[in-house]
């Protein structure tokens, strides 16, 4: 290149660096309902200006069912069918609040028994729970291989729950009073045997050393991994105060450096005769949001192999009577599900069914900091924070 | 750490200026005016910043479908329940009564952003003014709408349509029905 291009160059760069501000116009962008991101039927209504967000509205309810209405009108053994569909990828942990609310209110306490086969089952959903999360959040984000690892070990882990209660997704397993004769125990009323089936404890416990390794392949396949690191550092921060407000639970507040978790503040189940801890994270980030709840698989497989040394001989139910009336009363009573805290607010009148059944879901209140969290996001962040929430349609809808 | 309900429940009666509390089956209650229901929940933020759910119940002598409710003294009301807690486990239930004349109650939106989506939903759902919410348009429901399915005037389609068996997994079957109850078994059925 001459001197003489060298000038006639610098003199058109001159020219095409005025100050021009690029203006786009703010469009309207309509993410879902059918947007494979929102695990559902989710509608983000966003408005943008180039690829940054500057306001986001939710439209949920493609997917209400109405179950505190159709609660209203069913009894109490009944209910339970319902309350599996909420939250359909851990159904069996929706069951027990409910559970434990019409028990008390009847001031009738399930046999040790039984109490463990809800917390080693609880335990699994979770399992289970996570395990899809850990699979589908860095699926979202590009990476395939680590669905096929922790897949593997969920179908494990449903196979179990199938071969105990006949269910993989809705066991339908709670009875007020205590858990249903396993399946498979007698093919007829007349010969069914009140126990687990047999070998259910020792395959158990091997799952769980199966899972124990899958987690271990997930910490160096995502969390070592560059990408995944880019795309969740920093991206998607919750504050725990902006959470608390917002009634963000589970390992979405715990990610946020608060240590909140009702196994262990709340006595639903006997938790406390178990040794875990709690893990929680520093930044509130994506990035903690997977790490705390591949740590709490960790934790879960270690609940369960205590509980299935633990386990007391005994029933697996009390005596109830045989049609279900609970007596007059309010109780609120809440769980730490896989998706944060599940509630139920039980009015009873004294009839066989609620006056008035409140349900409190997990993702329902954590999807609803969304308008405030993504505010000024880029577009392409926003399927990485919706990922890192864990939340299921069924539990936002109800 | 659990906080004993009834203590919590008279310790947060004495925040918020009321004298009416109850903690049965360890749910600790607090009924306040519907005056004070802002102030209440302003009061409590800082003590107990989690905000878990905001409800309605319907207390009416008489529904549209399901069981009618036992008791005599039964007043026509929209009773509106908040829940607040704490991480260390403490929770409360704020209560609060709003005549079914003039169903208005004011916004609790800006003390806590969780009450947002949840005075939607009980809106829609009971048909409820929250004063001075931001965005106070269907949550769940479609924008045409008509009605409040939770009322209890409002009734279950399906059920008048067809009633509800309902009954026959744990009473005798109803006169007239052909044999006994199968078992799962079929080799029993023949």
């Amino acid at each position: 290149m001459t001197t003489a291009d060298r000038q006639l160059l610098s003199r058109y760069h001159s020219e095409v660096q005025v100050s021009v501000e690029l203006q786009t116009p703010e469009m309207i962008l309509n993410l879902g309902p059918q947007h494979p991101s929102t695990h559902g039927v989710l509608r983000l209504v966003a408005r943008v200006d180039g690829e940054v967000i500057t306001e986001v509205e939710p439209v949920v309810g493609y997917m209400h069912r109405g179950y505190e209405k159709l609660a209203e009108v069913r009894t109490y053994p009944q209910i339970t069918a319902l309350v599996n569909r909420i939250d359909w990828v851990s159904g069996f942990a929706n069951e027990i609040p409910f559970m434990v609310a019409t028990e008390r209110l009847m001031g009738i306490e399930p046999p040790a028994r039984a109490q463990y086969i809800r917390l080693i089952l609880t335990e699994m959903a979770r399992i289970s729970s996570h395990l899809l999360f850990l699979s589908s959040f860095p699926l979202e984000l590009g990476a395939a291989t680590p669905l096929m690892y922790a897949l593997r070990e969920r179908e494990r882990v449903l196979d179990l729950i199938e071969g105990l209660t006949g269910g993989r997704f809705h066991p339908n397993f709670n009875r007020i009073g205590g858990v249903k004769p396993a399946a498979g125990a007698g093919s007829t009323q007349k010969k069914v045997v009140q126990d687990l089936p047999k070998g259910f404890l020792d395959q158990t416990r091997e799952a769980m050393v199966q899972v124990r390794s899958v987690c271990d392949e997930m910490v160096e396949l995502v969390l070592g991994n560059e990408i995944f690191q880019e795309r969740t550092r920093g991206v998607g921060i919750i504050p725990a105060d902006k959470a608390l407000a917002f009634g963000v639970t589970g390992p979405n507040l715990r990610a946020s450096g608060v240590s909140f978790d009702l196994r262990k503040t709340d006595n639903y189940l006997p938790y406390s005769d178990l040794e875990f801890s709690v893990p929680t994270g520093d930044n509130g980030d994506g990035f903690d949001r997977y790490s705390v709840r591949l740590e709490e698989v960790v934790q879960a497989t270690h609940i369960v192999d205590q509980a299935t040394d633990l386990i007391p001989a005994g029933d697996l139910q009390t005596k109830v009577p045989r049609i279900i009336k609970v007596p007059r009363g309010e109780i609120y009573v809440r769980a730490e599900n896989p998706k944060g805290e599940m509630g139920y607010y039980v009015v009873s009148e004294g009839g066989r069914g609620p006056y008035r059944l409140k349900i409190r879901s997990a993702s329902f209140s954590n999807l609803s900091i969304l308008p405030w969290l993504l505010k000024g996001q880029l577009l392409p962040d926003v399927i990485a924070i919706l990922g890192s929430l864990d939340f299921v349609l069924g539990d936002v809808d109800r | 750490m659990t906080t004993n309900p009834s203590e919590l429940a008279e310790r947060v009666a004495g925040v918020v200026g009321s004298d009416r509390f109850t903690s049965d089956h360890g749910t600790a209650k607090v009924y306040v005016d519907v005056s004070s229901w802002v102030a209440a929940h302003q009061s409590l933020a800082s003590d107990m910043p989690f905000f878990s759910w905001l409800s309605a119940i319907d207390w009416a002598a008489e529904v549209a479908v399901g069981e009618p409710p036992e008791s005599d003294e039964f007043e026509q009301r929209y009773e509106i329940l908040s829940c607040v807690g704490s991480p260390d486990g403490r929770m409360v239930v704020l209560s609060t009564d709003i005549s079914k004349d003039q169903a208005s109650i004011p916004s609790i939106a800006d003390v806590f952003g969780g009450a947002n989506w949840h005075e939607r939903e009980a809106a829609e759902m009971f048909g409820i003014e929250f004063i001075g919410h931001p965005n106070l348009t269907h949550l769940y429901l479609p924008d045409a709408f008509e009605g409040h399915p939770l009322r209890k005037t409002f009734p279950l389609l399906s059920r008048e349509v067809k009633p509800w068996p309902g009954t026959v997994d744990v009473e005798d079957m109803p006169e007239g029905s052909a044999g006994t109850p199968s078992t799962e078994n079929p080799e029993d059925a023949g």
